[in-house]
């Protein structure tokens, strides 16, 4: 089956600054596919690129087997995108919204109606179709967006960063909702998120992309195997000399130890073995532990592991961004 | 091309959902026109002038009673009945303490032996406080015009050389003050509909996402510059059209013009409308930020109806500002407007603005896709 997307040695340079770095991948048909990393990491420009946006500096990419240099035209009306920020009207009602987005496609009068009716009804929209935008909630604005960019029938859909901005319910109702699409319709769907939850939910494989460079690619399972190969045990200690830790670091039972303040973060091939063997070897060697949690790896995880930082220190970076530049208009 | 009329359609249905934006476009000229066309352009009434009468002879009284019983008379444009109220005064420093104080705008000096002299070299003063200018101008007029309808009703034998009539006749009918700044209104709240309707929504587009939004679509870049710029048009026709209706209702504005002349006034308005809202939009798409654009939108404004002759006439210009109005596209809107609509002029008096309105227009939308491509 040929890739849906195929991305080949893609790079953008701007100035001296290289946003993204010569990367290579293939996103199947059908498949949803995740692009994470942190704020900066590349994953925009990336997909600015393949929605035609921006030219790419070197290499180029095949959406549905046309050309983003070439064949411009063919790849816009193969794609749909949703943009991080919403660019629905908001003076406008639901319909009109559709209804102007499908005249951009060029999607016929009638086949409009009908469209626009069966995709506001999958998203629970159906019975607000009149109402102008702008009493709708935030979560009801993500589903309209989202049903908008399928109007034309896209192969591939683009989204960028979903469910910033909603609440946990409003953002399983987004999950639900995309999810339930997927079924029903023939399509590819790629999302950039930092949320490593939703990715973990939604998507079949992930590439982690930080220093706009491809860092791991594979299903989420495949990749909490291949970086951790087990579980981790998180400990709260008390006391925890150093010559404690060293000994656990030379030890044969761990893979891994991260400490960050009294948590120590100890990766092992397998849970139930290695955990009375830590309490004994932290005990000899004159530490203190509190408590302790066996639990499976987790996305953070793995990208800890890949990046050498944890995502979330980047989403508390971009949140205030995204406060400070509220308060700054 | 279709695209165009989509992107178009977009911008109107928004507008039509939130019409106070360009009504507000409207409001602004229209209190303008109101305010200042009837403050400026009303005709002096009612001032009071003082007559100040040494000699009693029939020759001054004659002219007394004229002074008096000028009515219906026209004097710039202006119909002068009751310009203004004679008083008497017993002597002339009495009257001149009195200018001073600020209670009269005039004295008619009539000296003694005027009325024995005449003939001879009589001579009646007129003391004007000008630092009115306006005032002064007016009474002084009609002083003069009274003097000279005496002197061709005196039968002096022989008639003395040195005498001469004039004879004014109007080319057109009066036209008013408010009159003369209506065009000016009506290009004003076209620049209005251009900054707000045009400048500004395009820049919460583009701040917003929506115009590269558009890129991802299959909508052509030009289709979308002709359709930011149809719509940015249909919007200033429409405050222009619905000020031209106020005006007509409330200021009493009267076009003299045929349907021909109607269709040379719209397409007047259409050229400009064009024009400005092209160069709005190329500014709004290039702005720095959007704090820029607001600050900087209405200075322009400012300078663009002050040197386009909108209040006062060209004529009255210093050099420095005619030579800024020679390049004012509003200026040659204006200038078209009253031709067509006060002397119901036809197409060869208002060619050359044409020519000069569409040179800017197209330059104007030249620099408007230019500005998109380096946007988008």
């Amino acid at each position: 089956m040929e890739a849906a997307v195929q991305i080949l040695d893609i790079t953008k340079r701007f100035g001296d600054l290289t946003a993204v770095n010569k990367i290579n991948f293939a996103i199947d048909t059908r498949e949803i596919f995740g692009l994470i990393g942190p704020n900066g990491a590349g994953k925009t420009t990336l997909i600015r690129m393949l929605t035609t946006i921006i030219p790419p500096t070197e290499g180029t990419a095949k959406i549905a087997g046309y050309d983003i240099r070439e064949e411009q035209d063919q790849v816009r009306r193969s794609i749909g995108v949703v943009s991080q920020a919403t660019t629905l009207d908001v003076e406008l009602t639901a319909w009109e919204n559709m209804n102007i987005y499908a005249k951009y496609y060029g999607v016929p009068a009638e086949t409009r109606k009908e469209r626009i009716k069966e995709l506001l009804d999958v998203v629970g929209l159906g019975d607000r179709a009149s109402f102008t935008v702008g009493s709708y909630s935030g979560g009801m604005k993500r589903r309209l967006e989202l049903v908008r960019s399928l109007i034309h029938r896209p192969k591939v859909l683009f989204l960028d960063e979903p469910t910033t901005g909603l609440d946990p319910q409003a953002r399983s109702a987004v999950w639900e909702y995309l999810r339930g699409l997927h079924e029903k319709q023939e399509i590819t769907v790629v999302i950039t998120t930092h949320y490593l939850e939703e990715a973990e939910a939604l998507c079949d494989r992930v590439a982690i992309v930080d220093y706009g460079k491809l860092m791991a690619l594979g299903t989420p399972t495949e990749l909490k195997r291949k970086v951790m190969g087990g579980d981790v045990i998180e400990a709260e200690v008390g006391v925890l000399p150093n010559q404690a830790l060293e000994a656990l670091k030379n030890s044969q039972i761990a893979l891994d130890v991260k400490k960050r303040e009294n948590i120590l973060t100890v990766l092992v091939k397998s849970g139930a073995e290695a955990l009375p063997r830590i309490v004994e070897l932290v005990g000899r060697n004159g530490g203190k532990i509190r408590t302790m949690t066996l639990r499976e790896p987790t996305l953070d995880d793995v990208f800890l592991s890949f990046t050498g930082r944890s995502i979330r220190e980047d989403t508390a970076v971009t949140n205030k961004r995204f406060v400070s530049s509220w308060a700054g208009r | 091309m279709k695209g165009a009329l989509w992107v178009c359609e977009r911008d109107l249905r928004k507008f039509l959902r939130q019409p106070a934006i360009v009504l507000g476009a409207i409001v602004g000229p229209f209190l303008t026109l109101i305010l200042l066309g009837f403050a400026f352009g009303g005709a002096i009434t009612h001032a009071p002038v003082a007559v100040v009468r040494e000699s009693y002879g029939p020759v001054s009284t004659n002219f007394i009673d004229v002074l008096r019983n000028q009515q219906n008379c026209v004097y710039g444009g202006v119909n002068c009945a009751n310009a203004y109220d004679l008083v008497d005064v017993s002597d002339l420093g009495t009257a001149q303490t009195m200018l001073r104080q600020g209670l009269l705008k005039a004295i008619v000096y009539i000296p003694l032996g005027f009325d024995s002299s005449i003939g001879n070299s009589a001579v009646a003063t007129v003391y004007l406080d000008n630092t009115d200018p306006l005032s002064a101008a007016a009474i002084s007029g009609l002083m003069t015009q009274a003097a000279s309808q005496i002197s061709a009703q005196v039968q002096i034998t022989p008639p003395p050389d040195t005498v001469m009539t004039l004879d004014l006749a109007n080319m057109y009918r009066d036209v008013l003050y408010i009159e003369f700044m209506a065009p000016g209104s009506l290009i004003q709240s076209i620049m209005f509909a251009s900054i707000i309707g045009g400048g500004i929504s395009i820049l919460f587009d583009k701040q917003r996402g929506i115009i590269e939004g558009y890129l991802v679509t299959p909508l052509k870049q030009y289709e979308i510059v002709v359709g930011v710029l149809l719509a940015g048009v249909t919007k200033a026709m429409f405050s222009a059209t619905t000020m031209l209706i106020l005006a007509i209702l409330f200021a009493g504005v009267r076009p003299m013009t045929n349907f021909f002349g109607f269709i040379l006034i719209f397409f007047t308005l259409f050229l400009t409308s064009l024009g400005l809202i092209s160069m709005m939009t190329a500014y709004a798409v290039r702005a720095p930020a959007p704090e820029v654009y607001q600050f900087t939108a209405f200075p322009i404004n400012l300078i663009l109806y002050f040197t386009s002759g909108a209040v006062y006439p060209l004529e009255g210009f210093p050099s420095w500002m005619r030579t800024m109005a020679s390049i004012n596209p509003e200026a040659y809107a204006i200038h078209a407007l009253r031709v067509v609509m006060y002397k119901g002029a036809g197409l060869p008096a208002v060619i050359g603005d044409f020519g000069f309105l569409a040179l800017f227009t197209v330059l104007m939308i030249a620099l408007a896709t230019a500005a998109f491509r380096r946007a988008l």
